[in-house]
């Protein structure tokens, strides 16, 4: 375990190293990658102008959630970029997976040292601004067990959007294309988890309560944060159900992950 | 002309063995419609019009603007600079056949199969799912029609602008990507430029971004009389032949200066 995990450093650190190789491009990469990403957040800002709310949520209090899923689908992305299910589905097209099966290391540390695209930064910190610009603009009345309870939250999302990962390439083991529908629960997922979850029709909010549980990953807890009204009663821990819904579903996608590889074909090249 | 529609006619046959990928599209653009028109929903709230725009013609705009991404390849495009770099250019250019024409008929074929296949399909999905606007008259189905053909030449020859930038920089890929971003926003396609800021929208039509999508929805949903929508389809004519010169001019400093490096 430990040496699974040095070697999973030594990994990453040469990942970094070669992509600080050309430290301009890096930058230009990192900066237009988060410029590019604020435009959505920033239409956001232009069009409140002319409507004070969204469904009985500020602006402020928008920012938090986006805020906070940005950072953490942003972190993720960085930190699963080797399950990135078009970079991984590329790489079992291409035969480089079957060069993974040879090496005599675990498989999972190896696909996750296989990429670090470190100019997801650019990504994270567009989330840090927006969510202290949420701060600003609205007054959180913090309580020990909020501070303790965010970082939770943190994680819980990262293994969540990593847990879709997984699966999303775990699939192309038989696809052997990365399947853009996977999109939907990924990017989709994100930004819908980026607004308060009321606004969707019921079907839309009941698929991603019981069959992807990520209604406990932002609305809820954001309700408990925010000390916000839900509008349908809740059970009052419901807020706390995030580190079970994000490690669950990281753990049942890492069991795919093993039943796949289990299954696995070589496409030969 | 007539190549001019023999390489579009392999570009469709070519695009059209892309079958699962172009089905996977239309889910994933519908999916995100529902999004964004739930968005949009919520914002009105009560209200029944903001700035011009109804509820039912914001859930409409959402549609369009998701029926357009394959049509126009908002999201990326990069065939030329890819060329570009692999060196396949050189073969191109020895056609007789003029470089931008010929990746016009590309794009012709590639857009008409997007349209085809993803556009309307989503459109009608959508129809099946909302009341959405429809236009009644011939005479704005026309006019929507043109607003169509002259903003998917206005998005062609500012994608091949942007990817001119290869001749210049090893980097091009860089710049297309901060590009495309920019013409998300100013075309009118995050968000209507009715809702935003009087002051951002008139910052926008200094761009001919709006002439790519913004143009086509509001001709669509009928918010223009007929005086403003001649001036519409005028100012998109005005950037197609502005950036189709651009382009010209662009690319040939581009090939005087193109060294292709063997292989």
């Amino acid at each position: 375990m430990r040496s699974a995990f040095v070697i999973y450093l030594r990994l990453i650190a040469a990942n970094i190293r070669a992509q600080l190789g050309y430290p301009v491009s890096f930058l230009l990469e990192a900066t237009g990658t988060g410029l590019i990403l604020s435009m959505w957040f920033i239409s956001l800002v232009l069009i409140f102008q002319r409507f004070e709310h969204i469904a009985g949520w500020t602006l402020g209090e928008v920012a938090f959630l986006y805020g906070l899923i940005e950072m953490a689908f942003g972190t993720m992305d960085m930190i699963f970029s080797g399950f990135d299910p078009h970079f991984f589905g590329s790489n079992v097209r291409r035969g480089g997976f079957d060069k993974l099966l040879l090496r005599p290391e675990g498989l999972t540390v190896q696909v996750l040292g296989s990429s670090f695209v470190f100019r997801r930064l650019g990504r994270i910190i567009q989330g840090v601004v927006i969510f202290i610009i949420a701060l600003s603009m609205i007054e959180v009345s913090w309580t020990p067990a909020k501070i303790l309870y965010l970082p939770v939250v943190f994680i819980s999302l990262i293994c969540f959007f990593g847990g879709l990962f997984i699966i999303g390439s775990t699939i192309t083991f038989w696809t052997v294309e990365s399947i853009e529908v996977i999109n939907i629960l990924t990017y989709g997922g994100s930004e819908m988890m980026s607004y308060p979850m009321h606004i969707y029709q019921d079907w839309m909010r009941r698929f991603f309560t019981f069959i992807v549980p990520a209604i406990f990953l932002n609305y809820y807890p954001a309700l408990y944060f925010l000390d916000k009204p839900a509008l349908q009663a809740l059970p009052s821990f419901a807020p706390f159900l995030s580190p079970m819904a994000g490690f669950g579903v990281l753990l049942l996608a890492l069991r795919f992950w093993r039943f796949g590889i289990r299954h696995y074909q070589s496409t030969g090249t | 002309m007539r190549t001019l529609w023999e390489v579009a006619k392999l570009a469709i046959q070519r695009q059209l063995t892309y079958r699962a990928a172009t089905f996977a599209g239309l889910i994933t653009n519908f999916f995100f419609g529902l999004l964004r028109a739930a968005i949009l929903v919520a914002l009105f709230g009560q209200r029944q019009e903001v700035a011009g725009l109804t509820v039912q013609g914001a859930i409409t705009y959402t549609g369009l603007t998701q029926a357009v991404i394959g049509y126009l390849s908002l999201f990326r495009w990069t065939e030329v600079m890819d060329s570009v770099y692999s060196g396949e250019i050189s073969s191109a250019l020895l056609k007789p056949m003029n470089f931008f024409t010929f990746w016009l008929s590309q794009d012709l074929g590639r857009a008409l199969v997007n349209a085809v296949l993803r556009g309307l399909p989503i459109m009608f999905l959508y129809a099946l799912v909302f009341d959405i606007t429809i236009p009644s008259q011939s005479g704005q189905w026309l006019a929507v029609l043109a607003a169509l053909i002259l903003g998917w030449l206005v998005s062609f020859s500012w994608r091949f602008l942007v990817n001119l930038a290869a001749f210049w920089t090893p980097n091009a890929r860089g710049v297309g990507r901060f590009a495309f971003g920019l013409s998300w926003v100013l075309s009118g396609f995050i968000m209507p430029l009715r809702l935003f800021p009087e002051w951002f929208v008139q910052f926008c039509n200094f761009t001919p971004f709006p002439s790519m999508i913004n143009t086509v929805v509001e001709v669509y949903l009928g918010v223009l009389d007929s005086q403003a929508v001649i001036r519409a389809l005028l100012t998109q004519g005005c950037w197609v032949i502005l950036l189709v010169t651009v382009a010209h001019l662009v690319l040939q400093a581009g090939t005087r200066r193109l060294v292709i490096q063997g292989g």
